[in-house]
Parts: C-alpha cells; sequence; structure tokens
C-alpha cells in the first residue's frame, strides 16, 4: 500500500515504528489485541455469551466448514447461495443498465427526461423495497435477486450516463473526419471510452449488491450469508455470528480484489492512458 | 448551453415524471395488473390522505430521523477524530488502522445480528448500526484527506511560524474539510439505509416499521407511499448537507479548485 507520507511535518519517513518494520507492528497489533481479547474472556470479564473466546471462534470456524450451521448446511453452501443470488441479480442489472445508460447518456433529450426519475430512483433505500418486493414477488428467490439487481442497476446506470455523456467531442470528431459509419463510431469509438465508467460502475454496483444481499437473506431463508448470521442471532450464537461476519467481510475483499485484477486485465487502457499518448 | 436549449430541458424533464405517473395509472385503471396488488398513484394519494394519519407518519419520521441523526453524529465524531489522530501521528495510526481496517470489510448491514444480541432489540443496537454506517466512509476519506494534503499548504503555514496544535486546527484540519464532507455525505446515505433495514428487522416505531408492518396487513398503497416518503426524506437532507452544510461552509474551496 502506498501512502503520501512525504510530508513536512511529520519527520516519520523512515516507515519503522518502535525499531521494528511496519507490517510486523500491524501483525503485532492484531496479535496482541486477540491476545486480550482471549485473556478477558478467561478471565470471564467479558461475557462468553456476547464475546465468544478467539480461540472457540477459530474451533467454531472448523465446525462451519465441516459440519454446518444449521447442521448439514456447511459454510459453502451458504457461500454458494449468496454468489448465485448477487450474480443472477447482477448479470440482469448490468444487461439493462448498461445499454439504457449508454443511450441516455447520448441523448440529450432523454437525459433530461430520465433525470428527475433517476435522481429520485437512486436516493430510495434499496431494503425499503424489501417488503413491496415480498408482496409481489413472494419471498422466495425472485424477490431477493430483483432486489440485488434494483441495488446495483442504479449504480450501473448512472455511470453508464456519466461515461457515454464524458466521450471526448475530439475522439468522436476524429473518427467523423476519418469517415466512419454510425455503428463504427458507436462500436469503435463511444463504447470503448465509455467501458472504464462501465466498469467502475459495475463495481460500485457489485458493492451495493453484497450489501443488499447480507439484509435481504437475512428475511425467510437459511441458505446464505445473511441467513447464516441471522439463524445465529435467533439462537444466541454469538460465535457463529461473529464466524459469519469474518466469512461476509472476507468474502467481499475477495469481491473487490479479483475486480480489480479484472480491470486491469480487460480496460488496460482505462489505467495507463498517459503512458499509451506519447 | 443556450437558453431555449436549458428551458426546453426543463420541459423535458417534468414531462419524463409525468410520462412515467400516466402509464403507472392507466395500468392500474386499466386493471393490466390486479389494482389491489399494484395501486395507482391516484390510490397511493388518497391513501397518504386518508388511511395514514399526519400525526402518526410525522412520529414514525421523526423517530427514524431522530435514530439517524444520533447514529450519524457519533459515527462522524469519532470518525473524523480518529481520521485525524491517524493522518496526524501516522505511526500510532498504522496501529489503530489495524483493527479498523480489518472490521472495514464487513458491511453496517451485516452487524445487524450481533448487535441485536449484544445489545438487543432496543434502541441501542439500531444507534450501533447506523454508527457504523456513517463510521466508516468518514474515517476512510478523513484519513485520506490528512495524508494526501498539499505538502506546499503545511510547508507555507511552517515558514510563517505555525506548527505543533496551532498547524493542525488551522491549516491541516480546514484544507481536509472537503474530503470530510465527501465522507460525511456517503455516509449520511449509508446510515439512512442502515436504519430502514435494522427497522425493518426488529422495530415497532419509524418509517421502516411502517411499511414492514403495512405488509403484514397487506396494504400495499401503505408501503408504495411509505418508500416513497422514504426516498424524499433521503433526498432533502442529501440536499441539505450538500447544499447549505458543505456549499456555504466550503465556498472557499470551491472557488480554488
Amino acid at each position: 500500500m502506498k501512502r503520501s507520507t512525504k510530508r513536512s511535518v511529520d519527520q516519520q519517513k523512515s516507515g519503522r515504528i518502535l525499531g521494528m518494520p511496519e507490517q510486523a507492528v500491524k501483525i503485532a497489533t492484531v496479535v496482541v489485541l486477540i491476545g486480550i481479547w482471549e485473556m478477558l474472556s478467561q478471565a470471564g470479564i467479558l461475557n462468553p455469551l456476547h464475546f465468544p473466546r478467539p480461540s472457540k471462534l477459530i474451533a467454531t470456524f472448523w465446525e462451519l466448514v465441516t459440519v454446518g450451521y444449521p447442521t448439514g448446511i456447511t459454510v459453502w453452501v451458504h457461500i454458494k447461495a449468496t454468489v448465485v443470488r448477487i450474480l443472477q441479480g447482477y448479470a440482469l442489472a448490468a444487461v439493462v443498465a448498461i445499454p439504457m445508460g449508454l443511450a441516455i447518456g447520448r441523448s440529450h433529450l432523454l437525459l433530461r427526461a430520465t433525470n428527475p426519475i433517476i435522481t429520485f430512483a437512486r436516493s430510495i433505500a434499496v431494503i425499503s423495497l424489501l417488503p413491496l418486493a415480498i408482496v409481489w414477488f413472494g419471498v422466495g428467490e425472485l424477490s431477493r435477486i430483483l432486489l440485488i439487481a434494483w441495488g446495483c442497476f442504479w449504480a450501473i446506470l448512472t455511470n453508464t450516463v456519466q461515461g457515454a455523456r464524458q466521450v471526448d467531442v475530439n475522439y468522436i470528431n476524429a473518427a467523423r473526419m476519418l469517415s466512419t459509419s454510425k455503428t463504427q463510431l458507436f462500436f469503435r469509438v463511444i463504447l470503448p471510452a465509455t467501458l472504464p465508467r462501465i466498469f467502475a460502475g459495475m463495481k460500485i454496483g457489485l458493492g451495493v449488491g453484497f450489501m443488499v444481499i447480507i439484509a435481504v437473506e437475512m428475511v425467510g431463508t437459511i441458505k446464505g450469508l445473511g441467513a447464516l448470521i441471522q439463524q445465529a442471532r435467533f439462537y444466541y450464537s454469538s460465535h457463529i455470528a461473529i464466524d459469519g461476519m469474518i466469512f461476509i467481510g472476507i468474502f467481499g475483499l475477495l469481491i473487490s480484489f479479483t475486480l480489480d485484477r479484472l480491470e486491469r486485465i480487460i480496460l488496460p487502457w482505462a489505467v495507463g492512458l498517459e503512458e499509451v499518448e506519447r | 448551453m443556450n437558453h431555449s436549449g436549458f428551458t426546453k430541458g426543463l420541459w423535458a424533464s417534468w414531462l419524463g415524471f409525468i410520462i412515467l405517473l400516466v402509464i403507472w395509472q392507466c395500468i392500474a385503471t386499466f386493471k393490466l395488473i390486479n389494482p389491489a396488488v399494484f395501486p395507482g398513484p391516484l390510490s397511493i394519494v388518497h391513501t397518504a390522505i386518508f388511511d395514514v394519519p399526519g400525526g402518526r407518519l410525522l412520529q414514525h419520521i421523526g423517530i427514524s430521523l431522530f435514530r439517524v441523526a444520533l447514529g450519524f453524529l457519533f459515527g462522524l465524531g469519532a470518525g473524523v477524530v480518529l481520521g485525524v489522530t491517524c493522518g496526524w501521528y501516522l505511526k500510532l495510526g498504522s496501529i489503530l488502522r489495524t483493527p479498523i481496517e480489518l472490521i472495514r470489510p464487513i458491511p453496517p448491514l451485516a452487524w445487524i445480528p450481533i448487535a441485536i444480541i449484544w445489545l438487543g432489540l432496543g434502541e441501542p443496537s439500531k444507534v450501533l448500526i447506523i454508527f457504523l454506517g456513517a463510521f466508516f466512509p468518514v474515517f476512510t476519506n478523513t484519513y485520506k484527506g490528512m495524508v494526501t494534503i498539499d505538502p506546499l499548504v503545511v510547508r507555507a503555514a511552517q515558514t510563517l511560524g505555525l506548527g505543533g496544535t496551532k498547524l493542525l486546527l488551522r491549516v491541516v484540519v480546514p484544507a481536509t474539510l472537503p474530503d470530510i464532507a465527501t465522507g460525511m455525505r456517503i455516509g449520511w446515505s449509508y446510515c439512512f439505509g442502515c436504519m430502514v433495514a435494522a427497522e425493518l428487522i426488529a422495530a415497532n416505531s419509524g418509517l421502516g416499521y411502517l411499511i414492514m408492518n403495512a405488509r403484514q396487513v397487506g396494504e400495499i398503497s401503505i408501503i408504495i407511499y411509505g418508500v416513497i416518503i422514504i426516498g424524499v426524506i433521503n433526498l432533502i437532507t442529501d440536499f441539505i448537507i450538500q447544499e447549505v452544510l458543505i456549499k456555504r461552509k466550503l465556498k472557499w474551496q470551491y472557488i480554488t479548485t
């Protein structure tokens, strides 16, 4: 991780704390914190019902992977259920939002006409649609997928619109000067120039979808990471809830890490624009 | 853009909304979808006027806003204080940031079950979740603002003899304010989502409860009305934060950049 520590205010340029490299200090911090937590629970200062010991959390971790919670539903089943839902909703949102965003972004009239609707729809909290989705589409999978799609949709749409609007006029003029047809102009100039923003929108959208799914899974299902922690709450099993949260955190990190990598592979021109322009 | 283009645009922006409403009303009027399941805008207006007493609605809005404001203020305070501390004392910061960065990937809504186990079903658990919604964006943006501050600004202040706490409070923190403001806006919208989710899952008052309760009794127009109210309040409060607080207080930042 790069940080701009070149500040004259603090002469702390060495990157070493108490004579140790920064990474070591960070690891030590985690170890010490977990150690304190373990000791406080052992001593009975922290209520073990609320703050289970880290050693118990590790044992539970293993139990979740092998036996599962509720029994028989291992953490892999939960993760799979969540992934399948996110992917379905996400794909649905992307398929609708990207063409729509391109159309809106390239047309002044459409942009004007949809702007208030988009602004308002974006300010609606996705979760507040949960009761409505349940009434309309039942408590099944369809409701969950549609809610995820709704959450992702607006992020992808607004970013696509922004991207399509901000295509450099010089590119378009240059392409026109070379007498490109309208279809060619769209597929060879506008679309590639918009892709970085579309990707940014897809990244934000996935983040939103990830947040939505956790809440949505808390209602009416026992499969999924959100369901796992909600079930744990019903049975007052804080160790399972905390382990579930750790799984959710790791899962979220994995998603954003993969997307960053993917962006560099698929869209090299979005990152090193300056290097290409000589 | 020329003047006529602007007025045309304004006209178009309302037209889009009106077309949407008309289509919606037509679906209900011609019973394309059962109006009991998919009520039109007119019956929602009817519900708004006759079925939901204004006093009760204001009560729900009041309690929801109170929860959001409380959690948000705690989150804002903690985020700014910790962000400034981590950005000013970098070595202490890299220790303090370690646990924060470890917890950050967990979305605030995933805290709902453990918050209920820890604090019960009452107000504290909701405020905790809303707090988390505000804390992380405010903290990360404040910290980012602190470490990416223009070194020239700091050096200029030092040349003029400022140092220590005075440098921090008179120069560095004001220079970080735009980033704090960004964190505030993101945090506020997160808080709103957290409030609704927390109220849906466990509450007996507030806007989230209003729509969840309407679902149980099958009053779909009340649900839609509640969703719209939540959206409008979010829109208004975001506008207040952006236009009134940020633009007015940070005018100088927007002029220079």
